[in-house]
């Protein structure tokens, strides 16, 4: 009877040491990354959905349970998470996952950040992040980074599984090396390609695979485009003969189609993280499918 | 006098807080923040179809516009972050102008919060908004309208219900997500206008504190809170909040008369939000809200009367593009109170709608129309506010 209710009491307290680690990720690219690390020795979860910009998230309920029961949290750092994460971390009150432990990984550690600045970062500049452009996971030999960062930390949390983790992230890298030459030479056509981008995103993906961004719908990182901006972007594209304006699925599309009716610019709609769309399911998926969306639309 | 000697501090904290300011900036760029440093300020301007005297009844909340003109409503500097692995803290220091311009500085919270309890527990302890129901817990920038809900300034008070003390916070393992706070705080300061803070027992906020001598006998004598809080998400676009909060406590009218005479207050509240799929910058969005209270107030009349008092609102938002939310607000306000025309328990019914435009995240302008059916007036009020709001510095938590 005593055991009983010592099991009881140990179920509710204690984290059961015979379950597995409990990973939750702050966005689906991340949670994808685990899934394909961990495979059937973690369960992960994303606090985010990847159909919405995980800037603009909110500490909900439900992410703060998660939190709570977390053994890892994983997130993106440079100041993605800024508007909601002190709050949730705050509210879930886990010591396991609170910064500096073991159980919090800002995977931007690892990452060498494009558009960092040097100069003071003003606000007058819009939504410009001074640690460096978040969107990494878009490059996807940066993909390869972020694997490795995890596939450590699990086995630094969970030892018994160290070999297993270690394989699937030699295993990944090997098929992830692969796709990566594959994906370019898909993408050769477009190489040096001049494009515009919705938002200051796309930096990473842009890099990676040698397109030359000329211009962006917003005005600024995070402001609405206005009428004047769209005009002289017009005149942009025309003046540089434009063929591609890249954008995420939660954009509005009118300034898309605005420009795509006065110019001879197309506009295409990149899935730009995992479950952006029901197709793309994995970090393999994701790129797959920005392929296929960017080799779709003819010139 | 002494609020002389409270706006120098404030001032000179200001100064220091300049030069770590600087100082946060240089170190931030490093990624490394020693403490979030914020300020947020809240102006408006108004009209009305009556005067500044009844306009002032009116709008009962402490930082609620309240007169023809314009209006400093809030300007509130935010301190806050990790004392070390074992507390964070916060601090919330405002400041506002009065009717006749001059200002007035309010330590509207300092507290430490708990990091490392096991079992899902938690203390705060300072000086804190007492945990019930949800808007009392917003600081005016995270408001949707510009003012407070009427039943909440008759209840729980102008500046909402706070005071010093300490509360424990328990997050279940349920498979959804249930908290259960209790608090326990001092019943006397210049906030708890339904406790030992109001002069007359009709729960408004006294002007003279020191009106009320009581002393503490027993534990009878503090204020305890209890709030239960669920949340769940219905679905991938749907999240719901259910609470229902209670508070006890002594009232500045058993003080006046030698008696123990006690109030209660009790309030149920929901929140539901509906999110896009595909949503930029958080829109659209869908939110719904609404809270009831019910407060009894034992006073003396020739024998122990218990006055009863009741109110709701519901609000309802729309972000119906990156930007941009439309508002409704409806409410009633009403009280078992023998005189009819009394300010602060007649039958009350306003309806607010409001448009708000925020360009980013850290500014907002805002317009906003009340009609106001107060009984003790005698005939409908109109009001038109225009609100513009600003945060600077550290990133202002994204409200659920």
């Amino acid at each position: 009877m005593n055991k009983a209710i010592f099991f009881t009491i140990c179920f509710f307290i204690c984290t059961p040491t015979w379950a597995k680690l409990n990973v939750v990720t702050s966005t689906s690219d991340l949670a994808a990354l685990v899934a394909q690390i961990g495979d059937d020795k973690v369960s992960v979860s994303s606090l985010t959905k990847g159909t919405r910009d995980p800037h603009y998230a909110q500490a909900k309920p439900s992410m703060i349970r998660k939190v709570f029961r977390a053994d890892l949290l994983i997130i993106i750092g440079a100041e993605m998470e800024v508007g909601w994460l002190p709050a949730l971390l705050r509210a879930s009150r886990n010591s396991k996952v609170a910064i500096g432990q073991l159980g919090y990984l800002d995977v931007s550690d690892y990452i060498e950040l494009k558009g960092k600045s040097l100069e003071p970062v003003s606000r007058d500049m819009g939504d410009v992040h001074a640690a460096g452009n978040p969107h990494y996971w878009l490059d996807p030999s940066l993909g390869l980074v972020m694997a490795k960062a995890i596939a450590e930390r699990l086995s630094q949390l969970d030892t018994d599984n160290k070999e297993f983790y270690q394989e699937s992230f030699a295993q990944f890298k090997k098929e992830l090396e692969e796709k990566i030459i594959h994906w370019k030479a898909e993408l050769k056509h477009l190489h040096g390609e001049k494009i515009i981008a919705y938002h200051t995103s796309l930096l990473y993906l842009a890099d990676a695979f040698n397109f030359n961004i000329r211009g962006y719908v917003e005005p600024k990182p995070g402001l609405s485009p206005s009428p004047s901006h769209l005009k002289q972007l017009i005149k942009t594209i025309r003046a540089e003969k434009i063929s591609y304006l890249l954008m995420e699925p939660y954009y509005e599309v009118r300034s898309a189609q605005l420009l795509q009716r006065k110019s001879n610019i197309k506009y295409v709609i990149i899935p730009q993280s995992v479950g952006a769309n029901p197709n793309v399911n994995s970090y393999f998926d994701l790129f797959d499918n920005i392929v296929a969306a960017l080799k779709s639309v003819e010139k | 006098m002494k609020l002389e000697k409270t706006l120098v501090l404030f001032l000179m904290l200001g100064i220091n807080m300049c030069s770590a300011v600087c100082a946060a900036q240089s170190i931030s760029q490093q990624n490394k923040n020693p403490m979030d440093i914020g300020l947020s300020t809240l102006f408006a301007a108004g009209v009305a179809s009556k005067g500044n005297e009844t306009i002032s009844n009116l709008q009962g909340g402490g930082h609620d516009p309240s007169k023809i003109g314009f209006t400093l409503q809030n300007l509130e500097l935010t301190l806050g972050g990790a004392v070390d692995p074992f507390f964070d803290a916060q601090t919330n220091i405002i400041m506002l102008l009065n009717d006749d311009g001059e200002a007035i500085v309010e330590i509207e919270e300092a507290f430490l919060l708990t990091k490392q309890l096991p079992a899902g527990l938690q203390i705060k302890a300072g000086q804190y908004y007492t945990e019930f129901g949800r808007h009392n817990t917003l600081h005016p920038h995270s408001w949707a309208f510009v003012d407070q809900p009427i039943v909440l300034s008759r209840l729980l008070g102008g500046d909402g219900l706070r005071s010093q003390g300490a509360r424990v916070s328990w997050l279940s393992p349920l498979p959804w997500y249930a908290e259960l706070f209790f608090g326990i705080q001092n019943a006397k300061g210049a906030t708890g206008g339904s406790f030992l803070a109001g002069e007359h027992g009709h729960g408004e906020e006294s002007e003279t504190e020191d009106a009320i001598e009581y002393s503490i006998d027993g534990p009878e004598d503090f204020l305890y809170s209890a709030r239960w809080l669920n949340g769940l998400d219905l679905n991938d676009n749907v999240s719901a909040n259910l609470g229902f909060s209670g508070v006890w406590g002594p009232n500045a009218n058993g003080v006046e008369f030698n008696k123990d005479l006690r109030t209660a207050i009790y309030g149920t509240d929901l929140y539901l939000k509906w999110q896009a799929t595909n949503s930029s910058r958080g829109f659209p969005f869908v939110s719904w809200y609404t809270e009831y209270l019910f407060r009894s107030y034992e006073e003396i009349e020739e024998d122990v009367f218990t006055r009863k008092d009741t109110g709701w609102f519901s609000q309802l938002n729309y972000g119906f593009k990156p930007g941009w939310v439309a508002g409704l607000r409806l409410e009633m306000a009403d009280s078992n109170e023998h005189d009819k025309h009394a300010i602060d328990g007649d039958e009350r019914f306003r309806t607010a709608l409001s448009l708000t435009w925020l360009p980013t995240e850290f500014s907002k302008i805002r317009l906003q129309y009340n009609y106001d059916d107060a009984h003790h007036v005698g005939e409908d009020v109109h009001l038109l506010w225009l609100q513009f709001g600003y945060n600077l510095g550290s990133h202002a938590a994204h409200v659920f």
